[in-house]
């Protein structure tokens, strides 16, 4: 009974003191994240706890979308209902979105010019800061991490895997069903795959890369697509890029493309066999950047500010961008490597070097290709 | 004393409209303007503003494959729910062992409690290349490890469907058979009829409504399932769920999206049609 006593003693106390903490904090910066869980783990655990304790009084809340398009979307469609309302202050203050969709925020006015207002501005370097799939985003987005596609193959079953496209399918004709992908509409490493062949078979890769649209630089596509179609008679299909993993992991196929965080996580974490490795196709396959950025009319602007420059500060890319989550860091590499540990830096480059990376990691298409890709793939390809 | 009553009844209207009046503009706020207008929309033509088909003549170049698997899909799976239903409930009225009929009773129930997107996750560890059924086939040497197959396809979404559905199924056509008169099953019987005879002459002819029922809710919800396509399926051909997801998510394209929405619902319109129609046949009352 006694002890009764004190339990119940201690947990009023507790409430009292949580209790206590919420009153305290006035402030909540409200955070809506893009990408996979894992993203909106890494403000829940790491980058939002960090936050709060150098802001006294104030809580990051963050909401997750979901991942692709599909989660970016859906923030577009909130600042734009919040928009066409009027509302005088929107209710988020930093959205955490994909390349694609941050573009057409930038379009449709949704997102504020503040990057060069904030402290790490100057290390945005990277082409991806100034331009997303063809759209100009200079000043409007701080890139949180920077993460690529490869294949990831089981050296067990594939001793000398593929390095190009053209050697991908001379693989893929002598061991059918040996490679596995997500195809296109089960989530982007799937689709990296696809643009990929596009840039290796499609003609002029770099227009569609860089731009300007001209519909006529797709008139190579025709006979792109009738390849793939031919070559997916011979593959896998697999249920997303976790799922892509799943079938590497219990052999069910020996050859898929992942994004390389995702693997590297997985395999820290002891979810994938431990040999599994490996290797960017030639002429390059894609990778995409999530960015930060703050609606154009958010309410509590210079925390959001805050918050994105502590996200984007060297310390915080290597802990927790490159050390914890095995991204690349969304800012200039080169500040970041002093903040790293060497072993954890070489080990983001042991399969895939920097030069691999440097030469065959690629952006995704200008936003009118990449939807002409999409759909004439649903066309001509699934059909 | 019609009179009478009449007037009284028209009284006792104003009341009862208003009770019903927050019910009815709730349905009529949140359900029934936004589908309206999402079948209207289904006719926008967005890049001229006119109204015409280009929102279904893409959907059915794109999705014609999904639209047949679609309805092939949800009619197989509900004619399987049909037949195992059927079987369930007929052996827990007629079924002679007790222990085996209170097992049955016990366990038949379970996929009624899980979700959907569970069940959809369980049958993708279960039906994979490498997943449980087939680890178990080969570890009773019927299969051989080369020759296994994934069944996460189209069949793997008729499987997870028939499981998930038949307990609904069962529970409804099994309680319209407890509350049959025993006394034409046990006359049957005593004139030496076997059970599966009379089980299909005698007592499925009564239930056949409550049968009815039973499949066309089954069909109207797997119609409209999206976490077991989207799960199960990998590549194409998928059900519709999955392809109005897509078009929305991918490319903010309503337009094709509500054309598959209208496409679905003319698909459980025809389900809506026998089961009102049934319901006229019983004295107006679809239940």
């Amino acid at each position: 009974m006694k002890n009764m006593h004190r339990s119940l003693a201690i947990s009023i106390a507790i409430a009292l003191g949580a209790h206590g903490g919420l009153a305290q904090a006035q402030t909540t910066l409200n955070v809506i994240s893009g990408g996979s869980q894992n993203m909106v783990d890494y403000i829940t655990d790491y980058l939002g706890p960090l936050f709060e304790k150098q802001n006294p009084g104030v809580k990051v809340s963050v909401v997750g979308t979901g991942p692709d398009d599909a989660g970016s979307q859906k923030m577009l469609e909130k600042l734009q209902a919040q928009k066409s309302a009027g509302v005088a202050a929107w209710d988020t203050d930093v959205v955490i979105p994909n390349q694609q969709k941050t573009g057409e925020m930038v379009q449709d006015g949704l997102l504020m010019k503040y990057r060069d207002s904030i402290p790490t501005g100057k290390y945005a370097v990277s082409q991806s800061a100034k331009q997303a799939l063809g759209v100009n985003v200079d000043g409007y987005v701080m890139p949180m991490f920077e993460s690529q596609t490869a294949i990831a193959y089981n050296p067990d079953l594939v001793k000398n895997p593929p390095g190009s496209y053209d050697e991908m399918r001379a693989f893929v004709a002598k061991n059918p069903k040996a490679f596995g992908y997500n195809g296109l509409k089960n989530g982007m490493s799937g689709v990296a795959f696809v643009v990929g062949w596009m840039y290796a078979y499609g003609g002029n890769p770099e227009a569609v890369q860089q731009g300007p649209y001209d519909a006529k630089n797709s008139a190579g596509w025709k006979k792109a697509f009738a390849d793939l179609k031919a070559f997916n008679q011979q593959v896998v299909f697999t249920p997303g890029n976790a799922g892509t993993l799943d079938m590497l992991n219990r052999g069910e196929i020996a050859m898929g493309p992942v994004w390389v965080d995702m693997f590297q996580s997985w395999k820290a974490e002891g979810r994938l066999a431990p040999n599994l490795r490996l290797k960017i196709l030639s002429p390059g396959m894609p990778g995409q950047p999530y960015y930060y950025a703050i609606p154009a009319k958010a309410k509590n602007v210079d925390l959001a500010k805050k918050f994105i420059a502590l996200a984007t500060s060297p310390e915080v890319q290597a802990e927790g961008i490159v050390k914890r989550f095995n991204w690349y860091p969304g800012i200039d590499a080169n500040v970041v490597k002093p903040a790293l540990d060497p072993k954890v830096w070489n080990s983001l480059f042991v399969d895939i070097t920097p030069a691999d990376l440097a030469k065959n990691g690629k952006p995704f298409p200008l936003a009118p290709y990449f939807k002409d890709l999409r759909e004439q793939y649903e066309a001509q390809v699934q059909n | 004393m019609a009179r009478l009553s009449s007037t009284s009844g028209l009284g006792r209207l104003g009341p009862a409209l208003l009770l019903m009046a927050p019910a009815v503009v709730m349905v009529g706020l949140l359900f029934v303007y936004p589908l309206l207008v999402s079948l209207a929309f289904a006719f926008r033509n967005e890049s001229t503003g006119a109204w015409d088909l280009a929102n279904f003549q893409k959907a059915f170049s794109l999705y014609g494959n999904d639209i047949a698997l679609t309805a092939g899909v949800t009619v197989l799976a509900t004619a399987l729910v049909g037949v195992l239903a059927i079987a369930i409930a007929g052996y827990l009225t007629l079924g002679e062992n007790p222990r085996a009929v209170f097992v049955l009773r016990w366990l038949y129930r379970w996929p009624l409690f899980i979700p959907f997107v569970v069940a959809a996750q369980l049958m993708r560890t279960f039906l994979a290349k490498n997943g449980m059924l087939n680890n178990a086939l080969m570890s009773l040497g019927v299969v051989d490890p080369l020759h296994a197959i994934s069944l996460l396809d189209w069949r793997g979404v008729v499987i997870t469907f028939v499981w998930k559905q038949l307990p609904f199924a069962a529970l409804l056509i099994s309680g319209a058979m407890a509350s049959m008169d025993r006394s034409m099953i046990e006359s049957a019987r005593g004139l030496g009829a076997g059970r599966f005879r009379i089980l299909l002459e005698i007592v499925v002819p009564q239930v056949m409504s409550t049968v009815f029922v039973a499949l066309i809710l089954s069909f109207v919800t797997m119609l409209s399932a999206l976490s077991v396509p989207m799960m199960i399926v990998a590549g194409s051909p998928t059900l519709l769920t999955v392809d109005m997801a897509w078009r929305v998510n991918s490319y903010g394209d309503y337009g094709v999206a509500n054309a598959l929405g209208f496409v679905s619902f003319a698909m459980s319109g025809v389900a809506a049609w026998f089961y009102l129609r049934q319901g006229l046949r019983e004295g107006g009352k679809p239940r």
